[in-house]
């Protein structure tokens, strides 16, 4: 379409005689089509790291995050989550795979975690909670600790 | 109640369960740490660590733990104090507590249900038995008896005055064995209670069970040595027993190294090696310049008097004595000519016969791994301690207790270089402090101990609020004094010291040392007479510290604390 407005008003130009102008408008069209690559670039961007969002953050967005999102982005993320799943389910038999966690290679079953802000009570899957002080260090299983990982909550300790 | 097989009643207990650990803010607590959750790592016993600087912190993570743990390891605390009555546990509530403070509370020693002593028994721990103590109330019931005689008779015939007569003296028979008892009970208790002292390091203990289960590592066993390492840096054992337990882990050392050196697989250089050294007793010379760690080792310091002019020249005499140039000297110790470095240790040895200094050599362990890294048991202990108490900004005591904690690793050297660089500034520091307290004459007799205030605006002294940073200026302080003082009587004198602690709440940390002897036993009574003269003059004070000779007190209340502890001692 944009190649059609360009004809048009070359068309248009020529028709009343005043074919000096055709160089200006072939100038504003290209400068146009700069300015769609431009946009289209940084909504793709934008796109990409919405999809990154999900394997960071899981199913959830934080609301500061989703402030940021339009409407149709939301939207997407929400088809695209849909998607993510669909797939995981087909995975390993019966219950799917998730596999957005262990996303590097395990090295053992619990590990240790220094905790870098006040979190509060967590609660792991025996129903034991864990009070998360600033500066106290667990050894806890690794999958829960992943998700709070990836926050910036707690901090694996490599000794 | 002590725990005769470590393995069986403490470790196989925890294993399966998830356990809290408290642990107090020295470095042999930090070392014992390290050992435990490698022991834990290795099994996958849940836990959850936290630091603990005093009785009020002590209390608020039980408090805030309770809920969640059952059993809770203590570490470097709780033994000497009646646990249960300050931590009010529910029933089930289990401690283990690992703790070198002795003398141990009785009710911790005498309950069989909720305190578990790690805490090895042929440790001379002279518990008083159960019947001097505690005792059984059979003679209720008979002074009930007799009491119901008395009155609930309505009629008194002749034989039943005879009977109540028989009945009234054997209950003041009962009673006065019973003021007897108790008095009995008073004596014994405050001869038990009266003296501070420490016992073998918490490491030490931990090693051992690790041992027992057959899964100590070299690391291990480099974190029981700078365990122990750090009880003879800051004076809390007697010599006989520092060289015992180095013994004890010469065996252990030994065992190790034999394991893998071979003629055809040697290790390779990148491996821990953990050696027995009679090094010098000069601190962090190998990080420092030999002429630097001279100037700021306790011992050298107060031998050679170097606050003095003269000690200065003594200084340059002992070092031209031994041949060593002074541009060498000056140097760091690794950029050293190696033809000096050879014999170093051998050539200070002579020399320093002939100044007095007979024992210059001391026996602790040296570790090695790759071709840069070479420390000392002490070089650790001074830098885990700078760390675990740095004064600089934006820095809480827990950051530098997960500071000092990764030190211990060999992965952190960084980190480990960084607290040498602070433990060389703070010896500058009690250097420099020393020095000028004893040529101000800052150190005064009160008659039956000596006193020591530093003022307000005395260079470093935010170092000296800290509990290990003071103990050791105490010491060096009270060594050098007693070497330069010619008083016959105050040489043999016992130490406090105060120093500020927070000027806006106006509160100051006094602490009090057993006198300097060769023979010291390293007994501390201030313990006691602290709590006595603050009761005696309701002073505010604040007995926070595991460590009972280590005080907060409430500036206006000095001089009043002051003249009853005179009071009390004399």
């Amino acid at each position: 379409m944009p190649r059609n407005c360009c004809l048009h008003s070359e068309n248009e130009a020529k028709s009343e005689g005043r074919s000096e102008l055709i160089p200006s408008i072939k100038f504003r069209h290209c400068c146009l089509l700069r300015n769609q690559r431009c946009v289209t670039a940084y909504l793709y961007d934008r796109l990409l790291r919405i999809r990154a969002l999900r394997w960071e953050y899981g199913s959830v967005l934080p609301a500061a995050i989703r402030f940021h999102m339009c409407a149709e982005e939301l939207e997407w993320f929400n088809q695209y989550k849909k998607s993510l799943a669909t797939y995981m389910r087909s995975l390993g038999g019966e219950e799917g795979l998730d596999i957005t966690q262990d996303r590097k290679p395990p090295k053992s079953l619990y590990i240790e975690v220094r905790c870098l802000k006040d979190h509060g009570e967590f609660e792991i899957d025996d129903g034991t909670i864990i009070l998360l002080k600033k500066n106290s260090q667990h050894f806890l299983p690794r999958w829960k600790c992943e998700q709070l990982i990836r926050q910036g909550v707690l901090e694996h300790v490599i000794s | 109640m002590f725990v005769t097989d470590i393995r069986k009643e403490f470790y196989d207990i925890v294993v399966n369960q998830r356990v809290a650990l408290l642990v107090s803010l020295d470095v042999d607590a930090l070392c014992a740490c390290k050992v435990l959750q490698a022991l834990f790592h290795c099994d996958q016993v849940q836990y959850t660590l936290v630091p603990v600087k005093g009785w009020q912190d002590l209390g608020t993570a039980f408090l805030e733990h309770k809920e969640q743990f059952r059993y809770f390891v203590l570490i470097n605390c709780g033994a000497n104090v009646d646990l249960l009555e300050t931590l009010q546990p529910e029933e089930e509530t289990i401690f283990f507590i690992c703790d070198t403070h002795r003398p141990v509370d009785v009710v911790n020693v005498y309950n069989d249900t909720q305190i578990k002593l790690l805490i090895k028994q042929d440790d001379d721990l002279g518990v008083p038995s159960y019947d001097d103590i505690f005792r059984d109330d059979e003679e209720e019931g008979g002074d009930q008896d007799s009491g119901n005689e008395s009155d609930g008779s309505s009629e008194p015939s002749g034989k039943r005055r005879r009977f109540d007569e028989g009945a009234i003296e054997r209950r003041i028979e009962r009673q006065r064995a019973r003021r007897e008892w108790e008095a009995r009970r008073r004596e014994i208790l405050f001869d038990y209670e009266q003296y501070e002292y420490h016992g073998t390091a918490s490491a030490v203990v931990l090693f051992e069970l690790a041992w027992v289960m057959s899964k100590d590592t070299k690391d291990m066993l480099w974190w029981a040595i700078i365990g122990l390492t750090d009880q003879w840096v800051h004076d809390r054992i007697t010599h006989m027993k520092y060289v015992t337990d180095i013994a004890a882990l010469q065996r252990h050392v030994s065992r190790h190294n034999h394991c893998n050196e071979d003629e055809d697989n040697s290790l390779s250089i990148d491996c821990m090696r953990i050696c027995f050294e009679y090094d010098l007793r000069l601190s962090l010379y190998q990080h420092w310049s030999l002429y630097e760690s001279i100037c700021n080792s306790c011992y050298t310091l107060s031998t050679f008097k170097l606050w003095s002019i003269q000690g200065q020249k003594k200084l340059q005499e002992f070092l031209a004595d031994m041949g060593l140039p002074l541009k060498q000297v000056r140097q760091k110790f690794n950029s050293m000519d190696i033809a000096i470095k050879e014999n170093l240790r051998d050539v200070i040895e002579e020399s320093s016969n002939k100044y007095g200094m007979k024992d210059i050599r001391i026996q602790t362990f040296g570790v090695h791994f790759g071709f840069k890294n070479k420390f000392l048991a002490t070089d650790v202990v001074h830098a885990a301690a700078a760390l675990l108490e740095s004064v600089e900004k934006d820095e809480s005591g827990t950051d530098n207790f997960i500071k000092a904690l990764d030190c211990l690793s060999r992965s952190n050297l960084d980190q480990l270089h960084r607290g040498i660089e602070l433990a060389k500034k703070k010896l500058m520091a009690i250097q420099q402090t020393v020095a000028s307290c004893i040529c101000t004459h800052l150190i005064l007799s009160q008659g039956p101990f000596l006193y020591c205030c530093l003022m307000e605006g005395t260079p470093d002294v935010k170092l000296f609020s800290k509990p290990l940073a003071l103990t050791l200026l105490c010491k060096y302080l009270l060594k050098s004094f007693a070497r330069s003082t010619r008083n016959k009587r105050c040489k043999i004198l016992p130490l406090v010291m105060a120093a500020p602690l927070d000027v806006e709440k106006g509160t100051v940390i006094v602490m009090g040392i057993p006198p300097e002897c060769e023979t010291s036993d390293k007994k501390n009574f201030f313990g006691r007479a602290f709590e006595k003269a603050a009761e005696s003059t309701s002073s505010r004070t604040l007995h926070d510290n595991f460590d009972m000779s280590i005080i907060e007190l409430k500036m206006q209340d000095r001089s009043k604390f002051l003249d009853a502890l005179v009071t009390l001692l004399s």
